[in-house]
């Protein structure tokens, strides 16, 4: 042990000591508070805080680990009533007939201008993907990483009218009974090693997918499915069990895997089939160059897209950061070309000279409502009560505070965005006189500026969230609290770990009367009825709703292709559920996402940014 | 004595290392969730889906056997649901073999790859970012504990004492995260994620990237050591053979560094073995600041899904390491200082 201790080097020392000891306390006061939502990424992967399901993030992750998973978002009014334009122009009012044929002139195979081409797009995620295999994965993260490599699509949903349009399929023809798909699909479909990809591809992947032992998560997904078959090389059939009107966007889930590689591999051992981790054929925009675990991935294009071939940006870079205030600080400094914008870092984000903030307003935006508990034996099993509720919560002026504008007050289950939505509902504009007589049919009196009951004691509610991390859903919770004081409603909040909430708030004995929740909605409003039905007690309908005329709508709804009908079906299923207001809608949220200036090309729309991503070009400037 | 000493060390650290499993386990069930949870707040899945995936993962087997199941193996287990998963009921080949004979099991967060491999594929990361806290503290922290005690009772001493504490009062990941911030993000001075830039990982690269997480892991070490050789230092300078040097004119440098040290920093070094699951246990915290590709993060990507196999193993790894520490601490001890006797006798 011969040091050399020299009065310089202690000193140095006693200096870095000093510097880190002043910048941790100047940091306290200067430096943004490390916010605690943040701290725990994971919480973000994990599935479904705010369950985003597959048919909207098809549409929207084709740009990979756009990390769209995102967080409350939001906005200006001007964009609102645009999109309400845009949506009403665009109701699919062209009904599908049945026996007729839909053929796509669109020619796909034109290269693209050989001058777009090139580039590094840079993006980061704060949790990696697990595995390439579409039918294992779940998480978001893997999800963008398989869409990257692994195309899909029969057809897809036109950016301006929201109509499922041909797209790999050339064209497709329901049968008489609309029991029958038959989907043509086009003839110079390639994988990424030049081999035709073929009717046979579906068919075979679907008869491993569907095996229970292969352990493909969401099986139940498929069970409208009775078969798959290739008829020959372009015609795949799909046979149905019924007639399933969600069923044409939902074949969507069908991600083929190449057969001629995959047939000799074991399905789902990763240690016996290494296309699950490094997929080597694909027939995504891009192709696997490495992947670092829990560091990056990089991606490059993949010449036989089939697509005008390969896309303008030549590769893409994936990098995993610690989290969004990191990522924030990269895009700032032109590390990094994209980001999630925070509600907090918004107008530091709108000042900058190297960034553009895209927004828009997304069909699969989510929306924001306080979950009533209709149980027995719980104030809010009353309707009276649930009305004065409703009436008490000033709702615009919740929207405008908790959001900051970026977010657009709702009244139904569907936003403005989706085809089947319904303005004609009762929307319970704030009027605490009226919640107040409401009240009193339901039994309360105010005393003392106390709501009580016949008994003299306090009308009390259990508020609900989580995760407790949350500080949009803790702001929400304090306002409905403090205006439900208003009234002499005595509101008490609790706060929960997401595992913990979860348990707590699907609890068939729940001990809440409200919950606080925002769900991502989905292109196919059908999507939206598991959380109605009597038998999903308690996971999905944990309200404990049961009205079985909104049962039997959504059945009928349903079983038509024909869009008129369907419009009109869940136009009453919307009336119905405002009327018994099981739910306190609140707002959706306005979907954006920050963007370097030298990424060119960006038109988002209601389908989200990436939906034309292949077309994006970088112009260094 | 000494062999003997050992054996009966190790057969003990089995046993350590068995309780410490039962405990992770145990809490592991005793937390909401589970390996399935991830469908069970997804819309898309419905509850078939969720029991569909338990029955083949068999963790909706009863607890004592899922345990068992691990520890052993489910291969003899009688055939049968309740007995084993469905994976191993479908094919005899995917069955479990348990701990003990070494299979760790297959994750469940990373779709059936296995514990283990998820597992050394990122221990290089941690033992880097940990052999450099490690080096980073021993230089940082010796010199400040010598410093301190030959300057005892004045201000140099008061000024260690009192900035040590202070920094000590601050999380150690927190104040990572506002160095990273401030450093990183505003001065642009380091790298503000990973191991190595994206296509370089040169050297002096992974140096510039290794330098923050390493500072701040080090600063644990920093404050602990210089605080332990402090005190060992003062013992040692008030010994009589310490006197007996300077009366016999020695120059200060040669008592301090030539007798006084080499004494103070015996326990010091043995007590190394143990920092190595210090290390191990603070990589949790610092490799998920500085988005780390370690084991640290791991463990915590694996809590959150719930993952049990990795879970697992990483425990099983880590009080592995750590009870290897504590033996070695105890066999060096005696190697180092004659004085130590192991009677195994009583």
């Amino acid at each position: 042990m011969n040091l050399k201790l020299s009065r310089n080097y202690l000193w140095i020392m006693s200096l870095v000591v000093v510097a880190s000891m002043t910048l941790a306390a100047c940091g306290a006061g200067t430096a943004p508070e490390p916010a605690p939502a943040e701290a725990e990424p994971q919480e973000e992967a994990q599935p479904a805080e705010e369950e985003a399901p597959a048919e909207a993030e098809a549409a929207e992750e084709e740009a990979p680990a756009e990390a769209e998973a995102a967080a409350e978002e939001a906005n200006e009014d001007e964009q609102i009533s645009e999109a309400a334009k845009a949506s009403e122009e665009s109701d699919i009012t062209k009904e599908l007939d049945l026996g007729a044929t839909v053929v796509s002139d669109e020619e796909v195979t034109s290269p693209r201008d050989s001058e777009l081409f090139g580039g590094e797009y840079r993006s980061v995620s704060t949790s990696d993907a697990v595995s390439f295999h579409p039918y294992l994965i779940s998480d978001s993260a893997s999800r963008g990483y398989a869409n990257t490599v692994y195309y899909r699509g029969l057809l897809r949903y036109d950016e301006n009218t929201m109509e499922l349009i041909p797209n790999w399929a050339e064209s497709y023809t329901i049968s008489d009974d609309g029991l029958t798909f038959t989907f043509i699909l086009r003839d110079d479909l390639k994988w990424s090693d030049g081999e035709p990809l073929t009717a046979f591809d579906y068919e075979w992947t679907y008869e491993q997918a569907v095996k229970p032992e292969n352990g493909y998560p969401y099986l139940s997904q498929l069970e409208f499915i009775e078969s798959v078959k290739a008829v020959d090389a372009q015609t795949l059939e799909i046979n149905l069990t019924e007639v399933y009107a969600p069923a044409l966007g939902q074949v969507d889930l069908l991600t083929p895997l190449p057969k001629h590689i995959w047939e000799n591999l074991p399905w789902d051992d990763p240690e016996k089939n290494p296309e699950i981790l490094s997929p080597s054929v694909v027939s995504g925009p891009y192709k696997l160059v490495e992947w670092q675990r829990d560091q990056y991935a990089i991606f490059e294009a993949n010449e036989n897209y089939w697509y005008h071939g390969a896309p303008n940006i030549e590769r893409q870079i994936i990098e995993i950061v610690p989290d969004g205030d990191v990522a924030y600080q990269m895009f700032k400094s032109g590390e990094i070309d994209t980001t999630d914008i925070t509600p907090e870092n918004l107008e530091d984000a709108k000042q900058l000279d190297n960034a553009t903030i895209y927004e828009w307003w997304s069909v699969s935006a989510s929306i924001s409502f306080v979950g009533l508990n209709m149980r027995e034996g719980f104030p809010t099993s009353d309707i009276n009560v649930r009305h004065a509720l409703n009436y008490a919560l000033d709702k615009d002026l919740l929207t405008e505070e908790v959001m900051l504008g970026q977010a657009q007050r709702v009244c139904s289950i569907y936003p403005e965005t989706n085809w089947a939505f319904t303005s004609d509902v009762p929307c319970y504009d704030f009027d605490p006189d009226k919640a107040i007589e409401l009240l009193a049919e339901a039994g309360y009196t105010l005393q003392d500026d106390k709501m009580v009951d016949e008994n003299g004691e306090q009308l009390t509610l259990n508020l609900l969230y989580g995760p407790n991390t949350n500080q949009t859903r803790e702001l929400m919770a304090v306002i409905i609290q403090d205006e439900l004081g208003k009234i002499g409603i005595n509101v008490e909040i609790q706060a929960l770990e997401w595992a913990s909430f979860l348990e707590e708030f699907r609890s068939a004995e729940p001990t809440w009367d409200l919950v606080l929740l925002s769900i991502n909605s989905t292109p196919e409003p059908h999507t939206s009825f598991p959380w109605w039905l009597e038998e999903n007690i308690p996971e999905m309908n944990f309200s404990a709703y049961i009205n079985k005329d909104i049962e039997q709508l959504f059945d009928e709804a349903g079983a038509t292709y024909d869009i008129d009908v369907r419009k009109e079906k869940y136009g009453e299923i919307q009336q119905i559920i405002a009327e018994d207001s099981p739910r306190i809608f609140l707002f959706f949220s306005k979907s954006r996402s920050g963007q370097n200036n030298r990424i060119k090309g960006i038109e988002p729309t209601r389908l989200g940014i990436g939906w034309n991503a292949e077309e994006w070009y970088i112009e260094e400037e | 004595m000494l062999a003997r000493y050992i054996i009966r060390r190790s057969v003990q650290s089995f046993f350590l290392i068995w309780l410490s499993t039962l405990i992770g386990f145990t809490i592991y069930q005793a937390a909401p969730g589970g390996p399935v949870q991830f469908l069970e707040d997804d819309p898309k899945a419905t509850s078939a889906d969720v029991e569909r995936l338990a029955t083949l993962y068999g963790v909706n087997r009863p607890i004592v056997i899922q345990y068992i199941a691990w520890l052993a193996g489910e291969d003899w287990l009688p055939q049968s649901e309740t007995w084993r998963s469905g994976r191993c009921l479908a094919d005899p080949d995917r069955c479990g073999k348990g701990i003990i004979r070494l299979d760790f099991g297959k994750s469940f967060y990373f779709k059936g790859q296995p514990a283990i491999d998820v597992i050394i594929e990122r221990m290089p990361a941690t033992f880097i970012l940990g052999a450099a806290s490690l080096f980073l503290s021993i230089v940082g922290g010796l010199p400040l504990g010598i410093y301190a005690a030959i300057k005892r009772g004045r201000l140099p001493d008061h000024v260690i004492r009192v900035s040590t504490v202070l920094v000590n009062t601050v999380p150690h990941w927190w104040l990572g995260l506002l160095l990273l911030i401030f450093l990183g993000g505003y001065l642009g001075l380091v790298p503000l994620s990973g191991m190595y830039t994206i296509g370089d990982g040169s050297l002096l690269d992974r140096l510039h990237h290794l330098i923050l997480p390493a500072t701040v892991g080090a600063i644990g070490g920093w404050i602990g050591f210089s605080r332990i050789l402090r005190f060992e230092m003062l013992e040692v300078l008030n010994l009589d053979y310490i006197r007996t040097a300077r009366a016999k004119g020695l120059s200060e440098k040669a008592v301090v560094y030539g007798h006084a040290l080499r004494n103070a920093i015996m326990p010091f070094v043995t007590g190394l073995s143990g920092i190595f699951l210090l290390a191990l246990s603070g990589s949790v915290l610092f490799e998920t600041v500085f988005s780390w590709p370690g084991m640290g993060r791991l463990f915590i990507t694996a809590v959150n899904a719930r993952d049990f196999p990795v879970m697992m193993a990483l425990f099983v790894i880590g009080s592995f390491l750590g009870v290897l520490g504590l033996l070695m601490v105890d066999i060096l001890y005696s190697l180092v200082d004659p004085r130590v006797k192991y009677d195994v006798a009583n």
